[in-house]
């Protein structure tokens, strides 16, 4: 078993105190150490926002690349080496706004990562603003008569679009998301963790005490994962209840099993030819 | 006097006009002759006017002609448009079943003498059929082309284009055109391609393993190029949801340790803009073309331009270091593409490849042999490089400004990477030290960069008058210049591919040298007149400059600077 403490990073950590990042950076820790990695081993893409800053305060390799294109980087990365196990950390405004078009296309593609998504339904590296799953009426400074538009609802839009691995998490419930991530990285294909998550400093609805009173873990009741109709209603669900979890799995075709001959070994492993480009510059 | 025919073939979209020119290229080609082919079309799929206007000849050609021998009229538009253009001894053949259209007009039911063979669809093999007839071609050169194209064809097809072949060739042989010549039969030279086809080559020659790309008139000629060879090479050809995540799919893959590319236009360019400031700051190797068209925004979108310049070279926010090269024939881009790759790979740096719409969708000969490269240097570190991989730092200081690049998860060197400023070793810093120290350190390699930039090609490069251009406006220039000089006037051209890093030294040797130079461009504002300007204090005299989508005729330019140098001598 490696050790948790393996992926400490003694770099300066930047969040807030409070922050709801801490406690799935430890759920990240737990779930990689779980599964026998070691930070040579891991790859981490990220985009921009406070989920963006993760792979810094984490001992990994990473990427911390630009806002909203996190998962076209990680993609990139992925066919160049499929062998590479990528987590992706993206913020709400970052994979929902931003990034929206390039969580639709990764779910199409299917590339092997996992993806997390910090979701506290507000902007807080921007100070405050609205995001794209702020409840509608949320009132920020830039939004003083609150949201006019309705929410995004990650897992629905996920389910609807056809993804293999769709889970919702709670960044309060530690053990649950680092099984989750756990289950996230076995899976080949992409997997989809949105985690709900507080901003202490700028979203004072969505509070520790509020998630607390409406979470719960639907894997502990019995929930199928492999009904994928049962997984919607979970998803569409509002309110009071919020169902926590994975709530559905299903095996899709990978990326790399879609490209004849990636599969088999990846990209960057291959040795350059000569006589083999020669050849195909001879036909042209 | 050599041969020297230009045949214009013009119709409405959809009538297979550059499937004659394809094939009229693939015959004079097969027996030796040299040709360059000029697709001009609207941005639409059906109906409108286009064109292929072909120039054949026994030596080199680097650019259109504007004088038509033979014009292939498909519609009634294209007679109209385009008659004037007719030489001398020219001759146009309109589809139609109307005898007499005019002294230099011949009428043929084309369309009809199609379908009696089998189909209108083949319009554009009676008309390549009659052309080669006219030009005094022998029979079995099209029959052996149609026998390469069809043979695997379903029963019939071939049968039936021989047939529209024969019946086109029939349809003129009463008919004495000036202008044919005696065929050769000999070895052909080089290899036909068009400027899309020899960058993807040159791509694939340069090991290149990933093309991330958004569909977009004209770049998507190259990845249609390179996606041939996926399966066959170790290549993943993918079209991206849009430009931004083709951009950074191309620079996670090659973080990732592959060669990667993508293509693309000015507007598709300007969503990459993000990406290529990320390859900035992360000093991660890339590969964009540019193939230019007519902006801004959507512009003309199958026309040509050169009037991208001045936005590769400051495109994204603050500065860094990149390369732009802009290569000014078949065999440059070749070349252009395997010196883009390497480069981007041995500094860590953006290379943007400055093509455009003529440049990709004309077709020429490919006069060098293409060779693939012996080994493949992507300058990456290994652990075995390292006294202590675990000590390693992505952005570590050097002299050189290049810092030790090593892939990640390929051994105990961890492999950090932020698009923010960062320290050494890649986390986001914000102090001054990290700040000064990794821009010093990023613009330290631009001595190095100069160092690999080579100077402009030149035509008589010590003579009184000097034609200073770029990119796919050098084989006009090289040819007005011979014509200049065929009329008595002391000329010279100068034709750059590398552009930045600016050649500075060489530019001004060369410039400084002329009495006056003219830049030919084909922009509004003469942006490389400027560069050059900035870069050396030596200005142009006058600029000669097309924007009108339309690439340059020799003899335009030509025209043009004796106007200039008759006004000086009164």
């Amino acid at each position: 078993m490696v050790d948790v403490s393996a992926f400490h990073c003694d770099y300066e950590n930047k969040w807030c105190p409070g922050c709801g990042n801490f406690p799935i950076l430890e759920a990240l820790k737990q779930g990689l150490a779980d599964q026998g990695l070691v930070p040579e081993d891991v790859l981490m893409i990220s985009g921009i926002g406070q989920a963006g800053k993760t792979p810094h305060f984490l001992r990994c390799n990473f990427f911390h690349g630009l806002h909203g294109r996190a998962l076209p980087l990680a993609t990139g990365a992925y066919v160049a080496n499929c062998e590479l196990p990528i987590l992706v950390s993206m913020g709400d405004g970052d994979c929902y706004g931003e990034g929206g078009n390039h969580f639709l296309a990764a779910i199409r593609r299917n590339p092997d990562m996992t993806l997390l998504i910090h979701d506290n339904r507000v902007y807080g590296l921007t100070k405050g603003q609205a995001s794209p799953t702020s409840e509608r009426g949320f009132v920020t400074k830039i939004q003083p008569k609150g949201v006019r538009s309705d929410p995004f609802n990650p897992a629905a839009l996920a389910l609807s679009q056809g993804a293999g691995f769709v889970a919702r998490a709670y960044c309060g419930h530690k053990e649950q998301l680092a099984g989750l991530i756990g289950q996230a990285m076995d899976y080949r294909g992409l997997s989809v963790i949105d985690i709900m998550q507080v901003c202490v400093s700028f979203n004072t609805v969505n509070t520790y005490d509020w998630y607390k009173k409406r979470v719960y873990d639907i894997n502990e009741q019995g929930h199928d994962t492999d009904d994928w109709n049962a997984a919607m209603d979970l998803a569409m669900a509002g309110g009071d209840r919020m169902a926590t979890g994975l709530f559905y799995k299903k095996n899709r075709a990978s990326f790399a099993d879609r490209v004849p001959g990636l599969a088999d070994s990846p990209l960057a492993a291959r040795r350059y030819d000569p006589a083999q480009v020669q050849a195909l510059l001879d036909q042209a | 006097m050599g041969i020297d025919v230009t045949v214009k073939v013009g119709g409405e979209a959809g009538q297979g006009i550059q499937t004659v020119g394809d094939l009229l290229a693939h015959v004079c080609h097969g027996c030796g002759l040299y040709v360059l082919g000029v697709n001009d079309f609207e941005s639409r799929i059906r109906g409108g006017h286009s064109f292929l206007q072909l120039r054949i000849s026994d030596r080199p050609v680097t650019a259109p002609d504007h004088r038509v021998h033979l014009l292939v009229a498909l519609s009634p538009r294209t007679l109209d448009m385009h008659l004037s253009e007719l030489a001398e001894d020219g001759l146009a053949i309109f589809d139609s079943q109307e005898a007499d259209a005019g002294s230099n007009v011949v009428s043929i039911a084309v369309t009809d003498m199609a379908r009696k063979a089998g189909g209108a669809i083949m319009a554009n093999t009676v008309a390549a059929g009659a052309c080669l007839a006219l030009l005094g071609a022998p029979d079995s050169l099209l029959e052996r082309v149609l026998k390469k194209q069809f043979q695997a064809k379903k029963a019939g097809v071939l049968e039936n284009n021989l047939n529209a072949a024969q019946t086109g060739a029939q349809a003129v042989a009463e008919i004495d055109f000036a202008p044919a010549f005696a065929w050769p039969e000999k070895k052909p030279a080089g290899k036909l391609l068009s400027g899309a086809q020899i960058l993807a080559l040159g791509a694939l020659a340069s090991d290149c393993r990933f093309a991330a790309f958004y569909p977009m008139s004209p770049a998507t000629g190259i990845m249609a190029g390179l996606t041939g060879f996926e399966g066959r090479a170790p290549l993943v050809v993918e079209q991206a949801e849009d430009e931004i995540a083709a951009a950074n799919m191309v620079i996670g893959a090659s973080f990732a340790g592959v060669r990667s590319m993508t293509a693309t236009s000015g507007g598709g360019f300007a969503l990459m803009t993000e990406g290529l400031g990320l390859a900035g700051i992360t000093e991660t190797p890339m590969v964009i073309v540019n193939s230019q068209r007519p902006g801004p925004a959507t512009g003309l979108p199958t026309r040509t331009a050169q009037a991208d310049l001045r936005f590769v070279l400051h495109a994204a926010q603050d500065e860094f270091p990149r390369f732009v090269l802009a290569p000014t024939s078949l065999d440059d881009g070749f070349e252009t593409m395997g010196r883009a790759f390497a480069l981007a790979d041995k500094y860590q740096v953006p290379a943007v490849v400055l093509t455009d719409q003529y440049f990709n969708d004309s077709v020429n000969i490919a006069q060098k042999p293409l060779n693939a490269p012996e080994s493949i240097d992507c300058h990456i570190v290994t652990d075995a490089d390292m006294d202590d991989p675990k000590a390693y730092r992505r952005y570590e200081i050097t002299d050189s400004g290049i810092s030790p690049r090593a892939l990640p998860c390929a051994g105990q060197a961890l492999v950090m990477v932020s698009g923010n400023e960062h320290q050494q070793d890649g986390h986001i810093s914000e102090t001054i030290p990290d700040r000064i120290g990794q821009v010093d350190k990023r613009f330290r390699k631009l001595a190095a960069m100069e160092g690999e930039m080579r100077p402009p090609r030149t035509d008589y490069p010590d003579s009184r008058v000097l034609l200073v251009g770029w990119g796919s406006a050098a084989g006009a220039i090289g040819e007005s210049v011979e014509m200049l000089r065929a009329e008595g006037m002391d000329a010279g051209g100068v034709y750059f591919t590398d552009i930045w890093p600016f050649p500075q030294q060489a530019a001004e040797e060369i410039l400084g040298r002329c009495e006056r130079f003219y830049m030919v461009e084909q922009n509004v504002s003469a942006q490389l007149g400027g560069l050059i300007r900035e870069k050396t204090g030596l200005k142009c005299y006058q600029a000669v400059l097309k924007y009108d989508g339309r690439p340059f005729f020799p003899f335009e330019i030509a025209r043009r600077v004796k106007a200039a140098e008759e006004a000086i001598d009164g």
